[in-house]
């Protein structure tokens, strides 16, 4: 028989979630089996609080780096199953710490076991003590010390109905809520940093999250495009099924920019872009638009523009970022993985669009009539009649 | 596919293709192992090295290091060299690989000489020897074929005025755009302290160049390891790239004249047709130089300028045609900033955003020009009403 681990997985919120607790367990059950369907011989099981995998030995490294991945696990620990004998624990006990000990002069640990099964004869404490003590008598004269507080070590017993888990490797998850608790979004993807990292933020609370992107060829290469597909599919990685959307803006632009006021054309541009992304999210049944705003961060991110633009669509923008400021979006882009491509050098809007000066504090009724010098209704239909759609799954 | 972007980088050779699939296929050994295997491999290594001295006319007095490439070659020269105090000079309009040499040296308080307020027509100025000379310049740094605008500069006619006038100052050269584009003649080794040599410019292929250096020069090493090379460039050769590169070579310099020839046809008939195009909204200017002599302009380079149509814009409007330009050097195409070389020799920044790199190879046809020029013309006409509108916003 092929050597066996069980892994035990820890939810975060879904714990305080009440009548539609159940409706989230099966959310991250169903991410979790979709992120290790690759692999074979795998045992599902999810007893009140906790889900259990029964793995093959060889794949817990795998499956570590993988669950790392999936939001709404709150913290998970690949561990060995057995029988509550504690001869037994304690001397798996041992054979994990008494390596450690070889290269360290002493090393403080703790027992800290969890009962699930409240009809197993001895308390938590107890049983703390009854391992702890057995593997004291046999590595105390190799410098093993007890310290509860601030052990170097843990030893986590937990023991269940049916089995219990001795594990000592307790791993962070993404916390949040399982994605598809909460529906889907449309977030509007440039390139750069910002929208990458807002994406993220939407997925961990349990959104499935689809992008648009607002393409400028050939006006500007083929970079920004390709950009764009590295930055979907790295968000995708959290979530999958999502879907891109590719639309042509070249022509928007053009018309905005022959036609309307120089010193509004970014906003008029970002209104544009919302009202065809609105159309899109309506059709994908995406129920809010998400954007990487952080308030105050350029000229078109002042409460003055931000209203000017969102006014447009009465879905509501979600703007995870807008409190935040560059230095964190950058650190939690790099967790991410997503800083490095960001970064590379992509033109996002040829010189040519773009103003001298860009209007700080835009007058809504100003903007309304330069939009009456542009189609923008048949523009707006063109643009999503000849958008590209893309499974981002497959690429 | 219409390319003519071959000062970025040139497609490989069908024969080079093949030399470098055998080798990667059948010798696989590492040339610095002491078994049979090894030894073949070695000995290949060599026979390429001396094939290339052949071919080149390199003499012994010279020595042949294989690179990775064009930056590689120029690093280790100018750094191995000048680090930490030798004193080096420059145009200012060299490849980026050069000129961030100097600028690293500059850190270590080893200013570099700029002669760029003394450049002609973007070349190194004869006049400028005697500051070299007060300056006690150890070693000037130039591009042999200047990268974006393709214009020479004369080996010969430097080390002759050198030698003359301030025997002290060496001359490194960067070839890289120089090699099976111009007849080099093998007087000049003498003269050189160092050329460098890539072979993706010549149909060869990418991660392979030659530093070719007087071998009375003491370069310290910049990538320590297993001393190969004798302790200057260490890293297991790649033989299969060195067979690549080798033939690459023997082809380029084979058919130089040849080439040289058709370069001169195809420049000529792009130069006249954009000429042909002038009209009151389309003023070209040529940055490179109109001139057929090739010890002063290589013939495989133009570069021209025609404000107020950005060059970024107008080359995606011709890849959506399938034709590929250059905008100036490839490593400097993503930066902002308008081309460092043509603002060099006195653009304007406006000219200078607006300017296009046409580089050709001895594959390309005047067929290709004509599509060219029809599809810049179209572009140009397109895009230049809202350019203006943009100029006049200014």
């Amino acid at each position: 028989m092929t050597e066996r681990r069980t892994v035990l997985i820890r939810y975060d919120e879904i714990g305080l979630k009440g009548r539609n607790r159940k409706f989230f367990e099966k959310c991250l059950l169903r991410n979790i089996r979709r992120v290790l369907s690759g692999a074979d011989d795998i045992h599902y099981s999810s007893p009140r609080g906790r889900i259990f995998l029964d793995i093959p030995a060889s794949f817990a490294e795998e499956c570590s780096v993988k669950l790392k991945a999936v939001p709404g696990i709150a913290s998970f620990s690949i561990g060995i199953s057995m029988n509550s004998d504690f001869d037994a624990i304690a001397a798996l006990g041992v054979q994990w710490i008494e390596p450690r000990l070889k290269s360290v002069d002493s090393l403080n640990f703790c027992v800290k076991t969890r009962r699930s099964e409240k009809s197993f004869p001895k308390t938590s404490p107890e049983v703390n003590f009854e391992v702890g003590s057995r593997i004291m008598k046999q590595l105390s004269p190799e410098g093993l010390t007890v310290n509860i507080t601030e052990a170097e070590y843990v030893l986590e017993i937990e023991i269940g109905r049916s089995e219990t888990v001795v594990f000592d490797n307790r791993q962070q998850g993404l916390c949040g809520l399982p994605v598809g608790s909460s529906g889907n979004v449309l977030c509007l993807l440039s390139g750069g940093i910002d929208s990458p990292v807002s994406a993220f933020m939407m997925a961990c609370r349990g959104c499935r999250v689809h992008f648009v992107f607002f393409d400028n060829q050939p006006f500007l290469g083929r970079g920004g495009y390709d950009k764009v597909l590295t930055l979907a599919k790295k968000i995708n990685h959290f979530q999958a099924k999502a879907t891109l959307y590719v639309v042509p803006f070249e022509e928007i632009q053009g018309a905005i920019r022959d036609h309307c006021n120089e010193e509004n054309r970014i906003v008029l541009y970002r209104r544009m872009m919302y009202r065809i992304a609105a159309e899109i999210a309506e059709r994908k049944g995406c129920l809010a638009l998400v954007n990487g705003e952080s308030l105050g961060q350029v000229a078109s991110q002042t409460l003055e523009n931000i209203a000017a633009v969102s006014c447009v669509t009465s879905l509501s923008v979600l703007r995870p970022l807008i409190g935040m400021n560059k230095e964190s979006i950058i650190n939690k882009a790099k967790e991410i993985g997503t800083y490095e491509v960001s970064i590379e050098p992509q033109p996002d809007c040829c010189s040519v669009f773009m103003p001298k000066n860009p209007v700080t504090r835009s007058k809504i009724p100003f903007l309304e009539r330069d939009e009456e010098k542009i189609p923008w209704q048949e523009l707006s239909d063109k643009a999503i009649a000849e958008m590209e759609i893309i499974r981002v799954d497959d690429l | 596919m219409v390319y003519l972007d071959n000062a970025a980088t040139s497609p490989m050779d069908a024969e080079v293709v093949a030399r470098v699939h055998e080798a990667m296929r059948d010798l696989f050994a590492n040339s610095g192992t002491p078994y049979k295997i090894g030894l073949d491999a070695k000995s290949l290594i060599e026979k390429s090295a001396q094939s290339i001295a052949e071919t080149l006319q390199i003499p012994p007095t010279h020595r042949i290091l294989f690179t990775s490439g064009g930056t590689e070659s120029n690093n280790l020269f100018i750094k191995g060299l000048c680090f930490p105090d030798k004193k080096a000079a420059f145009l200012g309009l060299e490849h980026p690989s050069v000129t961030e040499s100097l600028r690293f040296l500059s850190q270590f308080g080893n200013e570099p000489l700029s002669l760029l307020s003394s450049q002609k027509e973007g070349r190194f100025d004869l006049g400028s020897i005697p500051t070299l000379k007060e300056k006690r310049v150890r070693l000037l740094c130039l591009s042999h074929v200047n990268n974006e605008l393709g214009t020479v500069n004369d080996p010969l006619k430097i080390i002759s005025a050198l030698a003359k006038e301030s025997p002290q100052t060496r001359l490194f050269l960067d070839g890289v755009q120089a090699i099976g584009k111009l007849k080099l003649d093998p007087q000049m080794w003498k003269g050189l302290a160092g050329y460098s040599i890539s072979g993706h410019k010549i149909h060869g292929p990418k991660g392979i160049g030659l530093l070719v250096y007087d071998s009375k020069l003491v370069l310290a090493p910049q990538m320590h390891g297993g001393k190969q090379q004798f302790g200057i460039r260490s890293g297991t050769l790649p033989l299969p790239l060195i067979l690549g590169l080798e033939t690459a070579i023997k082809r380029a310099v084979a058919q130089t004249e040849e080439t040289q020839r058709h370069l001169q046809g195809l420049c000529e008939h792009l130069i006249q047709g954009l000429k042909s195009l002038e009209k009151p909204e389309l003023k070209i200017r040529f940055n490179s130089l109109v001139d057929a002599d090739s010890s002063r302009q290589s013939p495989g380079i133009v570069n021209f300028s025609f404000p107020p149509v950005e060059g970024e814009v107008i080359l995606h409007h011709l890849e959506a045609k399938d034709i590929f330009v250059g905008l100036g050097s490839a490593c400097s195409a993503h930066s902002k900033e308008p081309s460092r070389i043509l603002m060099g020799i006195g653009l304007r920044e406006e000219q200078a955003r607006c300017s296009l790199r046409i580089s050709f190879s001895r594959n390309n046809t005047s067929e290709e020009i004509d599509q060219f020029l029809e599809a810049f013309a179209k572009a140009y006409q397109t895009l230049y009403p809202t350019f203006l509108k943009k100029a006049e916003h200014r």
